[in-house]
This record gives structure tokens, C-alpha cells and sequence, in this order.
């Protein structure tokens, strides 16, 4: 009994995960019109900044261990909301590069495809650094590696700006504030 | 009404695996058999295999034994399609994708892994439901397939739509049919096979599981056959930009300083 108590619920977990994928389509079908109002362009030059080992070294070299784990960690959580940015504007950039692959102008549609390669690999390192924040958050002389998303974070902004500037260069789409 | 042999339960038996030809007939009519060849396979070889189950049900002639043989031929055949099905809903939803591809196939190889060994951990565990050894290993098989197809298919569910990748409609509406009848046939086949239930309870929940699969054979013709809804998005003024960017649009010289610092970032 208590084996088919364990399958029922698991079979009940999949199927909530399976029901809510099904919802969250449906919606976003629905929001993909306001979804360039969402983005939220990225202070890149800052977030570098935030990210540099050299800062770090620095840091470590000038301050007393206490205080250098005190500021390391406040440093870790602004690095942890910007890398969250990034993350929700990549997700953004996936679903408005795949309405754009359908297009008929053999440009668009490339610009569209790079997009999205380049969105959906920008997530999958935003993740990563983000499990890595938290743990260095926990120990703060762990080392980052979070100029992956940076550097990648670069690229998803010259891929938008691209596929922008085809589909309607009179609305530009940037998610990169420059100071 | 909820007995063996009723009019619904011939029906519910039937009816779905008739509907299930009927879809792959108006595939081939319209070319889908190209675009979903394992699908298409399915739909035909699970249909005729639950058919002949069915008929080795009712038919006198059939005795047990034969009706348990040829009930584990027809769920080896379909086991072996519906994996066959999921490697080509992967290949399709993330194959497109280089990156995410390759994180995808490496996570799902060790979720396949554990569900294996889960599976394997449920089946040496689950108690003797029958005296006979070809029924609880059928029951056992059935409770294996459903576990690791219920795993999998959740697993590229949710991975898709944590990288928000749009699934093609039809292919949406096979992942979805397939789901929905692998999450409830697990759940009635460890009940069945595991809790030891009366015949009454039991043709309740063969019932359920019954209607369940003939609302995801339904589920897959409406996606397989109806055409999505055509969106007309309205046209943007160009003076009005509908996001909060910044007013000016970007310039060649935007795209040369990001791509100096990207050169001077990869060349540190």
C-alpha cells in the first residue's frame, strides 16, 4: 500500500507539472503582445563591475576577512539581481525570437534563430551562476564564474538589437542600458 | 453500467482505438506521416494490438493464458513505440537548439537512469497481485512503462518550458495526450497492482483509466487535425514604440562598442 501510495503521488506531481505547462502556453499565447514592455534593460558596464575577478582580488587584498565577506555577500546579492534580470529577459527574448522564426524574410528568420540560440544559452548560464551565487553567498571566497552570462548577456543584446532593427527599426528593442 | 463486459466498457474499449486508425488514416491523407512517422506508428500498431486484446478478451475460444500472451505482446510493441515517441518529441522540441540540445540530452539521460533504477525498486517490492506469474508480470510491466514514460515526458515538459520553447502545436497536443494517459494509467496500475483491491474497485478504476485514454486519443486528433487559430496582431504606429526602452534607437556605433568589449572580454 504504501508503494502504490508513493506512485499515486508521483503520478499526481507529474501530472500538476504537466497541467501547468499546459495553462502557462495558453497564457502565454495570450501576453505575447506586451511582452517587449517587460523587458528590463541591464546596467552591462555595472554588472561587470560586479562580476570582475580583479575586483574581487582587490577587495580581498584591502580588507580585513570580516569585512570582506560582509561586503562580498552584498556584492553577491546585487551580482544575484542582476543575473535574475538577465535570466527573466532571456526567457522574454525566447518567445518573441520564436514568433519572429516563422517570418517569411529569410533575414528576420536567421536573426530570429540566433536569437533564440544565443537567449536560450544565456539562460542556462544565468541558472548555473545563480546556484553559484547562492553558494558562494555561503562561502564568499568561493569563485564566481559569472562572466559566462556577461559575456553572453552581450551577445543576446546585439542578437535583440538585430532582429529589432528587421522586423520594425522605428521600435528598437535593447536590453542593455548604456551609460 | 461499470461492469465488465457492459455496453460502455465494450465501448470505451473500442471506440478509442478505432478513432486512433481513423487519425492515422487522415495523417497519411494529409502528409503527416512524414512529419510524425513514430506517431503515426503508434497510433496504428497500439490500436490493432489493444484490438486484438479486446478480441482475445471476448472471444471463447481464447483461453486465459493466450489472452495474457497476447496482452504482453501488444504491451512490449506499445512500450517499445512509446519510447520511440518520446525520443521524438525531444528531438523535435529542442533539436532545433544546439545548446539547450545538449544540456537536455545529458539531463535526461540521468533522469532516464534514475527512473530506471525507481522502476526497477517499485516492480522488486510491489507485492504478488495473482497466483499466476504471467498476470502480475503484466501488471508489474505496465507499472514499469507507465513510471519511466510518466518521468519523461514530465522531464521534457518542464524543461521546454523553463527555456519557454514553444512546442509546434501538434507536437504539444502528442506530449500532452501521451502525458495525461501515462500519469493516470501509472496511478491506476500501482493501485491495481500494488493495493490488493476488490474486482468491484478494480473495473472502477479500468473505467476511469478507460475514459481517460479515449479523452487523449480525442486530445490528439483535435491538435493533429484542427488548425490553430490565426492571431491578427494589430500593426504598431512607428512614432508610438510600445516598450519602455530607451527613446533613441540604437546605432551602428552601439552594435561596434558592444562588439569591442565582447572582443576585448573573449581575448582577456
Amino acid at each position: 500500500m504504501t508503494l502504490a501510495t508513493i506512485l499515486v503521488i508521483a503520478a499526481v506531481l507529474a501530472l500538476v507539472v504537466v497541467l501547468r505547462v499546459t495553462f502557462s502556453r495558453g497564457l502565454q499565447v495570450s501576453t505575447d503582445r506586451s511582452l517587449a514592455a517587460q523587458l528590463q534593460p541591464i546596467d552591462v558596464a555595472a554588472f561587470r563591475n560586479l562580476v570582475d575577478p580583479a575586483e574581487d582580488a582587490y577587495l580581498l587584498r584591502r580588507l580585513p576577512s570580516a569585512e570582506f565577506r560582509a561586503v562580498q555577500r552584498q556584492r553577491l546579492l546585487a551580482t544575484a539581481v542582476y543575473v535574475k534580470a538577465a535570466n527573466r529577459n532571456a526567457a522574454i527574448l525566447i518567445i518573441m525570437g520564436q514568433d519572429a522564426l516563422a517570418s517569411s524574410n529569410v533575414h528576420t528568420a536567421e536573426a530570429a534563430r540566433q536569437l533564440v540560440e544565443n537567449a536560450t544559452l544565456l539562460r542556462q548560464n544565468a541558472t548555473i551562476a545563480l546556484l553559484k551565487i547562492y553558494v558562494a553567498l555561503a562561502w564568499p571566497h568561493a569563485s564566481l564564474g559569472s562572466t559566462p552570462v556577461v559575456q553572453r548577456y552581450e551577445r543576446l543584446n546585439v542578437s535583440a538589437m538585430l532582429l529589432g532593427r528587421l522586423q520594425n527599426p522605428a521600435a528598437p528593442v535593447r536590453i542593455a542600458a548604456t551609460s | 453500467m461499470l461492469q465488465a463486459h457492459s455496453i460502455l466498457w465494450h465501448y470505451l474499449w473500442v471506440a478509442p482505438n478505432v478513432i486512433l486508425l481513423a487519425l492515422a488514416f487522415l495523417m497519411w491523407k494529409r502528409g503527416l506521416v512524414k512529419t510524425f512517422p513514430i506517431f503515426f506508428s503508434f497510433a496504428i500498431l497500439s490500436a490493432i494490438g489493444q484490438l486484438a486484446v479486446y478480441v482475445a478478451d471476448i472471444a471463447p475460444s481464447v483461453s486465459a493464458e493466450n489472452f495474457w500472451r497476447v496482452d504482453w505482446i501488444s504491451m512490449l510493441v506499445e512500450g517499445v513505440l512509446k519510447f520511440a515517441l518520446i525520443a521524438e518529441i525531444f528531438a523535435f522540441a529542442f533539436g532545433p537548439y544546439s545548446s539547450v540540445a545538449k544540456l537536455g540530452k545529458f539531463l535526461i539521460r540521468g533522469v532516464g537512469i534514475a527512473l530506471v533504477l525507481a522502476a526497477g525498486v517499485a516492480a522488486g517490492y510491489a507485492p504478488k497481485d495473482s497466483p499466476y506469474g504471467l498476470i502480475n508480470g503484466a501488471h508489474l510491466l505496465e507499472q514499469t512503462i507507465y513510471l519511466i514514460e510518466t518521468g519523461l515526458l514530465a522531464f521534457i515538459l518542464f524543461f521546454s518550458s523553463y527555456f519557454h520553447l514553444r512546442l509546434s502545436r501538434p507536437l504539444f497536443g502528442i506530449a500532452l495526450g501521451l502525458s495525461i494517459s501515462a500519469c493516470v494509467h501509472l496511478a491506476a496500475w500501482a493501485v491495481i497492482a500494488n493495493a490488493g483491491l476488490k474486482n468491484s474497485t478494480r473495473y472502477h478504476l479500468d473505467f476511469f483509466s478507460m475514459a481517460v485514454y479515449h479523452l487523449c486519443v480525442l486530445i490528439w486528433c483535435y491538435y493533429l487535425l484542427v488548425p490553430a487559430k490565426v492571431r491578427i496582431e494589430p500593426t504598431v504606429p512607428p512614432s508610438e514604440p510600445p516598450f519602455n526602452s530607451p527613446s533613441a534607437p540604437p546605432t551602428t556605433k552601439d552594435l561596434d562598442e558592444l562588439n569591442e568589449e565582447m572582443e576585448r572580454l573573449l581575448h582577456r
